[in-house]
C-alpha cells in the first residue's frame, strides 16, 4: 500500500533536488551570461573600430603611394609620347611604366594618326584590357573639364576600388594634358587584404579569449558569492536540527561576511536563550527532585513510627484511647498516602531526569500478573486470561507498576470484574514480536473529551471529585514505564461498554539497555556449550 | 556471633536522628537488640566492640559514606549488611551491591519489610542437613557450613554461602534469578535480579580459578545460573 506513496515522495524529492540544483546554478548562469555579454560588447566594439581604422590607414597609404607613382610615370613616360603613338610605342611605354617600384599593370589608350584607337598594355602575362576598367572611370577620365581658378588642369586622376573574381583591385586612370594618351593602371590589393584578414582573425581570437576569460571570471565571482551562501544554507539547516553551537567562519568585510556575522549573532542568541530556558527547566525539575528527596527523610521516620501506632490499633488489648483512635487511624492512612505520593513523585522526576534504568529479567508473564493481583488482594475482582509459559524479557518491578496502576484504575473507575488478557503477537524466530496485555473494565467507559488526557499528570476525570484516592500520577507513570521498555499504552472504549487499556511491550527490549543484564555477558558466549 | 543466640543483635548506622530513633523503636519492637551509630566511623568502632549479627547501613553518611563503610567491613568481616538507601537510583543500588552488601531497602522503609529482610538474611547462616558435596577442587560441607577450595577455607558471607548451597543442591540445573531471589533472599515476586548478579559476581571471585571465565557457576543465557562440576 505504501509503495506508490513512497514512489511519489521519491519523485517529489528528486524534483525538488533538481529544482534546487537549477536555482543554485541559475545565479551562476546569470552571472556568466551577463559577464559574457559585457565582454562581448566591449571586445566586438573595440576590435570593430580597430579593424576599420587599420583598414582605412593601410588602404590609403598603399593607394597614395601607387597613385603618386602612377602619376609620376604618366608624366615622365606617357607625357613624352607623341600625340598619335603607334601600338608598339604604347606597348613599350606601358611596359616601362609597369616596371616601377610599385607593381601595377598599365594600359595606355591613344588614337593613332588614322584615328584608330590603339591600346598598349604592360606584360602579356596579366592581360589588362580596357574591359577591366569600369565604364564610369573611363568616362570620368576622358572628360575634359573647363579650367577655372580652382581647377588648373583639364584632366584629372581618378581611381576606384573594384573586386574582380573575389580579388580586390585598385584601378586608376588619367589623361596626359595636351591630347596625350589616356593611361590606366591596375594594382592588386591582395597583400593588403591578406594583412587585414589576418588582423581580423587576431581580433576575433582576442574577442574569443575575452569571452572565455569573462566566463571564467564570472564562475569565480559566482563561486565567491555562492560558496558562502551554500555554507550559510548548511549552517542554517544544522541550526534547525538543533545543533545550536553551529557557527560560520567570518572572513572579509563584504556583505556576505556581514550576513555570516549576523547569522552567528542570531545562533548565539538562540543558543543562550535555549540554554537559559533549559537551565530554568532543569532547575525546576531539580527542585521537584530535591524536594521529594527531602520529603523522604522525615517520611521514613514517620512511617517507621506509624507502624508502631498501627500495631497498637490492631492489638486486641485496646491500649489506644477510643477517643483518639480515629485520629491515629487518619495519621496512619494519610502517612501511607503521602508515602505513595512521594514515591510517585520520585518516579516521575527520575523519568524527567532520564535516570530511570531498566533492570531486565526473563519472567513468566502469567506468574507476574497473578503475583501482582495477589499481592494487592484483587484476586476476586480480576479475571485473568493468560496461559502460563509466555516468557518475556522485561523489568518485573516496572511491569508491576504498570499493571497495578492499570488494574487499580480500572477497579476504581470502572468497577469489577476487571478482565486482564495476555496475548503474544507475531513471535518471530529470534524471540522478537510484541506482548499485548489488555485491561478491560465494565464501567461506563471514558468520556470522549477525557480520553486524550487520561495519561496527563494530575488530570482528574471529573471535577466534581477533586480528591480521588490516587495521586493523579499513576497512569502517567504507567505510560512512562511502558515507554522505557520501548512499549506503549493506549486507552479506548470498548464497543461492548467499559474502558480498555492496551499495553504493548516488545518481548526483547534488551537493545534499549546499554549494559546487558548478564554480568558476564562478554565471555558468556562460549559457556554451556 | 552474638552473645544471645535467640535475640539477634543489630547495628544501625544512620545519621538522621529522627530516622535512627524511629527505626530503633520499630526494630526493638520486632524483637531485635539494636545498637546505633550516627557516623560510619562510630559504626566501625561499635562493630569491633559489640560484634553484632547484622548491620543496617545508611548510604548517605557524613564523613565516610555507606559504600566505603561496607567495603571496610568486608575486608575483615563476612557478617550480613543491609543497605538503607534514600534514593532508589540504580547507580546507588549497583554500587552498594558491588561494595558487598547482601540486600537493600529503599526509604521510606516500612519496619515490617526491614524486619523480614533482616530475618531472611539471618536465616542464611543457619545450619541444615549434614552432607557434603565436591565440585572439582571445591568442597562444600553443609554440616559445618564451610567451603574449602584446594583444602583452604573460603571466607563466604552467609548470603554467598546460601547461594552456593542452593545452587549445589541442584547441580547441573539452571535456576532463574527469580527462583534464586525466592530461595536465597526470600524476596517476593518483585525481587531485584541485580542482587543475584552481584552476589554471583562476588561468589565467582572467591570460588572460581579465573573469575572472568567461570567454570563452576555458569551463566545460562535468558534463564539464570547453574553449578557444574568441572570436567
Amino acid at each position: 500500500m505504501t509503495k506508490p506513496q513512497d514512489k511519489l515522495r521519491g519523485w517529489a524529492a528528486a524534483r525538488k533536488a533538481i529544482l534546487s540544483g537549477l536555482r543554485f546554478t541559475s545565479l551562476r548562469l546569470r552571472l556568466v551570461v551577463v559577464f559574457g555579454l559585457v565582454a562581448l560588447t566591449a571586445a566586438v566594439s573595440a576590435s570593430g573600430i580597430a579593424y576599420w581604422l587599420n583598414r582605412e590607414a593601410v588602404l590609403t597609404r598603399t593607394q597614395d603611394a601607387v597613385l603618386r607613382d602612377f602619376q609620376q610615370e604618366m608624366q615622365n613616360r606617357a607625357g613624352v609620347l607623341p600625340t598619335h603613338p603607334s601600338q608598339d610605342e604604347l606597348q613599350h611605354t606601358a611596359g616601362q611604366m609597369a616596371a616601377s617600384s610599385q607593381r601595377f599593370s598599365v594600359l595606355l589608350v591613344a588614337e593613332d594618326e588614322s584615328g584608330r584607337t590603339v591600346v598598349g598594355n604592360s606584360g602579356a602575362l596579366d592581360p589588362f584590357s580596357l574591359a577591366d576598367v569600369p565604364e564610369s572611370l573611363r568616362t570620368a577620365v576622358g572628360k575634359e573639364q573647363s579650367i577655372t581658378s580652382n581647377n588648373k588642369y583639364p584632366y584629372h586622376l581618378y581611381w576606384q576600388r573594384i573586386i574582380d573574381g573575389d580579388k580586390p583591385y585598385l584601378v586608376a586612370g588619367t589623361k596626359v594634358i595636351g591630347g596625350g594618351p589616356a593611361g590606366y593602371m591596375l594594382k592588386s590589393l591582395e597583400p593588403e587584404e591578406k594583412d587585414l584578414n589576418s588582423l581580423a582573425w587576431s581580433l576575433g581570437i582576442a574577442t574569443g579569449l575575452a569571452l572565455i576569460g569573462s566566463a571564467l571570471l564570472a564562475q569565480a565571482a559566482a563561486t565567491t558569492v555562492l560558496k558562502p551562501v551554500h555554507r550559510l544554507g548548511i549552517a542554517a539547516r544544522r541550526l534547525g536540527e538543533g545543533k545550536l553551537d553551529t557557527r560560520l567562519r567570518v572572513s572579509g568585510t563584504d556583505e556576505l561576511a556581514d550576513l555570516a556575522r549576523t547569522f552567528n549573532h542570531t545562533a548565539e542568541a538562540l543558543e543562550t536563550r535555549v540554554a537559559d530556558m533549559s537551565a530554568r527547566d532543569e532547575a525546576s525539575r531539580r527542585f521537584v527532585a530535591d524536594m521529594s528527596h527531602e520529603l523522604r527523610t522525615p517520611l521514613t521516620a514517620i512511617t517507621a513510627v506509624t507502624e508502631i501506632l498501627e500495631e497498637e490499633l490492631d492489638a486486641e488489648t485496646g491500649s489506644v484511647d477510643p477517643m483518639i483512635e480515629p485520629a491515629v487511624r487518619l495519621v496512619v492512612s494519610e502517612t501511607r498516602r503521602l508515602n505513595s505520593l512521594v514515591e510517585n513523585l520520585m518516579e516521575v522526576t527520575r523519568f524527567d531526569a532520564g535516570t530511570a534504568r531498566l533492570v531486565l529479567d526473563n519472567v513468566d508473564i502469567a506468574d507476574q500478573i497473578t503475583a501482582c493481583i495477589d499481592a494487592r488482594a484483587w484476586l476476586d475482582a480480576v479475571e485473568l486470561d493468560a496461559e502460563r509459559g509466555i516468557m518475556s524479557l522485561l523489568d518485573p518491578r516496572r511491569l508491576d507498576v504498570i499493571l497495578a496502576n492499570l488494574i487499580g484504575n480500572a477497579l476504581k473507575h470502572g468497577g469489577s470484574p476487571v478482565r486482564v488478557s495476555v496475548r503474544a503477537s507475531d513471535e518471530d524466530a529470534d524471540g522478537g514480536g510484541d506482548l499485548l496485555i489488555e485491561v478491560q473494565d465494565h464501567g461506563p467507559g471514558i468520556p470522549e473529551d477525557v480520553l486524550p488526557h487520561v495519561f496527563d499528570r494530575f488530570y482528574k476525570a471529573s471535577a466534581s471529585r477533586p480528591r480521588s484516592e490516587g495521586s493523579g500520577l499513576g497512569l502517567s507513570i504507567a505510560l512512562e514505564n511502558a515507554h522505557i521498555h520501548g512499549g506503549e499504552i493506549t486507552a479506548a472504549n470498548s464497543p461492548k461498554g467499559g474502558a480498555v487499556f492496551t499495553l504493548r511491550l516488545p518481548r526483547d527490549p534488551s537493545a534499549l539497555t546499554e549494559t546487558p543484564a548478564e554480568p558476564d555477558g562478554a565471555n558468556g558466549n562460549g559457556e554451556g556449550a | 556471633m552474638g552473645q544471645n543466640a535467640s535475640v539477634p543483635s543489630l547495628l544501625l548506622i544512620e545519621d538522621d536522628d529522627a530516622i535512627r530513633t524511629a527505626l530503633e523503636l520499630s526494630l526493638t519492637r520486632q524483637g531485635h537488640r539494636v545498637a546505633t551509630a550516627a557516623t560510619g566511623e562510630d559504626g566501625l568502632k561499635l562493630l569491633r566492640e559489640q560484634r553484632p549479627d547484622l548491620i543496617v547501613l545508611d548510604v548517605m553518611l557524613p564523613g565516610i559514606d555507606g559504600f566505603e563503610v561496607c567495603r571496610r567491613i568486608r575486608r575483615t568481616d563476612q557478617l550480613p549488611i543491609i543497605l538503607l538507601t534514600a534514593r532508589s537510583d540504580d547507580i546507588d543500588v549497583v554500587v552498594g551491591l558491588e561494595s558487598g552488601a547482601d540486600d537493600y531497602v529503599v526509604k521510606p522503609v516500612q519496619g515490617r519489610v526491614l524486619d523480614a529482610r533482616i530475618r531472611a538474611v539471618l536465616r542464611r547462616g543457619e545450619r541444615e542437613s549434614s552432607d557434603s558435596a565436591t565440585f572439582g577442587s571445591l568442597v562444600i560441607d553443609r554440616s559445618a557450613m564451610t567451603v574449602t577450595k584446594n583444602g583452604e577455607d573460603l571466607q563466604l558471607t552467609p548470603t554467598e554461602l546460601r547461594l552456593l548451597l542452593e545452587l549445589s543442591r541442584r547441580p547441573g540445573q539452571a535456576l532463574s534469578r527469580q527462583q534464586l531471589l525466592r530461595l536465597v533472599w526470600e524476596h517476593d515476586y518483585l525481587g531485584d535480579s541485580r542482587l543475584v548478579d552481584a552476589c554471583v559476581q562476588r561468589l565467582r571471585a572467591k570460588v572460581e580459578d579465573v573469575p572472568s571465565s567461570p567454570t563452576l557457576i555458569r551463566t545460562v543465557r535468558g534463564v539464570g545460573y547453574r553449578l557444574d562440576s568441572p570436567q
